[in-house]
């Protein structure tokens, strides 16, 4: 009799242990350490990053009808008011260029860049130093370098027009040209994270796919278009999520570059939500355009993330 | 091409830096005829710099210390730890990733004026650390499952405590990972731009990208050289840490972004 209990609870144990084998062993007596550890983290990102959302989302369904007066429920009045507005249209068209604009020259600049450091040399390592430096550099320092670099009358790039016979524009003050250094500059600021993505790919990528494509006759564009470039898909797909999500939130360049100008030739949703908010005090109104930039954002992640997963059924 | 995408705008930069005001339009050729430090010497002879500077140092630190603090913890029991609930709380650390600066600028501005956290280094601080720990803990924790389990447990077998273990042995091995979200950590401190600019009002707790934002709109005519050289002084003590531990940044930027 109690010769088998003991065997039971023996057995039960060998059990528990089996099937938590750390928390048995390393954990000890300490079930509450995982807690204790993870809890203070997790406090702090819902109360800095989940909680402002949801509130934010909350927030865009009230509006002040005037400075000082108390908020009331409007449901999705300030949305139907954006949709009304000619102005909304325009800046959506706006963020629509601007995001289009950094993704295709981000994807190609990055393509091209991976690829030539997939080749140099050992020598050349410090290049990928070198691709790394704008990630250390804050968005305001990057404008003020490109304001710099495109200024109309001294700049280096007008400089060099000129010598070709070109007369370059003053393309921060003109409205065809602003839209144009915005996009560069942004991309500019997140190129070294593409470049690092595709270079990582790259490196994973089996030689022998490469080799065997060479052997088939495959040379230089035609082996990156229909080998390299389907083999990378995974990554071409993560850093054109990534690229997306970082222009269409992208304050900082368009602020410290145009502040929206010429003429609101560069104001996109991120501009008019800070102008909604910060200039004009209208916050209810300002959360409505911030919680449509974070739905449209989603959308557009799934876009890709859909498209991606049909071209790798394809190859 | 590569090396002239990203070094043309820094030498352009450092070129105008070394020019008076009047240079800039007369002289414009990359090496100045007449290099001057006055841009410089105006600079770091102004409060606004000094007051910013120590700002970004103080916010940056504050930033690093905090956010290693919490992450290394929760990474760990993430790792090491099957507990109830680990999945969900895990998700509810990594999902927030996903959450833009843009979208909770305008609610932080709200609660920060309504808990009357406007204008403190430790509100920066504290958010900044926020956003940074979703991104920061992925990375530890998987830096702290390739330490072999197998260490830990002999460690355990010879009688060392969870604190001994964590202290003589996972903290010395993950010192590179540590290294690495330390520098994540206070360069998105240091250059962080739109949220200093709604959550401070006041010039003494600016940090550094705001005054230089700053900088280019109170003058009526641009004063390039300052900005310049504004612009370099900034970066320069940053460029000198990063050229030292460029390996750790680079695989932490790729693993950070790659998931």
């Amino acid at each position: 009799m109690r010769q088998g209990r003991r065997s039971t609870r023996g057995r039960r144990w060998f059990r528990a242990r089996e099937r938590d084998p750390e928390e048995q062993y390393l954990l000890g007596s300490h079930k509450s350490v995982p807690y204790l550890f993870s809890l203070p983290s997790i406090a702090l990102i819902v109360a800095v990053l989940g909680y402002p959302v949801l509130y934010g989302v909350w927030q865009s369904l009230y509006r002040r009808p005037r400075l000082g007066a108390a908020e009331e429920w409007v449901g999705l009045q300030n949305y139907l008011d954006l949709f009304d507005s000619t102005e909304f249209w325009r800046s959506l068209g706006r963020t629509g260029v601007f995001v289009a604009g950094a993704l295709i020259l981000g994807t190609v600049l990055g393509l091209f860049f991976a690829f030539a450091l997939y080749r140099v040399s050992e020598r050349f390592r410090f290049l990928r130093a070198v691709t790394v430096a704008p990630y250390i550099i804050s968005n305001v320092a990057a404008a003020v370098m490109f304001r710099i670099l495109f200024n109309g009358q001294f700049g280096l790039i007008n400089q060099a027009l000129a010598r070709m016979g070109i007369d370059g524009p003053s393309w921060l003050a003109s409205p065809d040209w602003a839209m144009f250094v915005v996009i560069v500059t942004q991309v500019w600021t997140d190129l070294p994270l593409t470049i690092l993505l595709l270079l990582g790919g790259l490196m994973t990528i089996d030689k022998s796919y490469l080799d065997a494509a060479l052997v088939d006759g495959a040379t230089g564009w035609s082996r990156a278009r229909r080998v390299t470039i389907p083999l990378l898909a995974p990554q071409i797909l993560i850093s054109t999520i990534w690229l997306s999500y970082s222009t269409l939130t992208s304050l900082g360049v368009v602020l410290a570059l145009t502040g929206g100008g010429p003429l609101r030739a560069t104001q996109t949703l991120a501009m008019d939500m800070y102008e909604m908010a910060f200039r004009h005090l209208k916050f209810n109104e300002a959360l409505a355009i911030a919680t449509l930039i974070l739905l449209i954002n989603a959308l557009l992640t799934l876009g890709y993330v859909a498209i991606g997963r049909r071209h790798e059924y394809q190859q | 091409m590569l090396l002239i995408w990203t070094v043309a705008p820094f030498l352009v930069t450092i070129s105008v830096s070394f020019k008076d005001r009047a240079a800039v339009f007369a002289d414009p050729s990359l090496i100045p005829s007449s290099p001057r430090l006055d841009a410089y010497r105006e600079v770091l002879s102004s409060e606004s710099f000094a007051t910013s500077l120590v700002n970004s140092i103080i916010v940056g630190l504050g930033t690093t210390l905090l956010t290693v603090a919490l992450a290394i913890p929760a990474a760990y029991a993430f790792a090491r730890f099957r507990f109830q609930g680990r999945h969900l709380l895990l998700l509810a650390t990594l999902l927030p990733r996903l959450v833009p600066g843009l979208g909770i600028m305008v609610p932080l501005y709200r609660l920060a004026v309504t808990f009357g956290l406007l204008d403190k280094r430790l509100t920066l601080i504290v958010i900044y650390t926020g956003m940074l720990l979703p991104l920061v803990v992925w990375l530890m924790v998987g830096f702290f499952q390739s330490i072999p389990r197998e260490i830990e447990e002999a460690a355990n077998v010879d009688g060392a405590t969870l604190w001994h273990r964590l202290r003589y042995i996972v903290a010395p091995m993950s010192a590179p990972a540590i290294i690495t979200v330390g520098v994540l950590a206070f360069r998105e401190a240091w250059n962080e731009f739109t949220l200093v600019l709604v959550l401070t009002t006041n010039p003494a707790t600016r940090t550094l990208p705001y005054e230089l934002y700053l900088m280019q709109g109170i003058e009526g005519i641009a004063n390039f050289p300052g900005e310049a050289a504004f612009t370099l002084l900034t970066v320069v003590p940053f460029v000198l840490i990063y050229s030292r531990i460029e390996r750790y940044v680079v695989a932490g930027v790729v693993t950070g972004a790659g998931k």
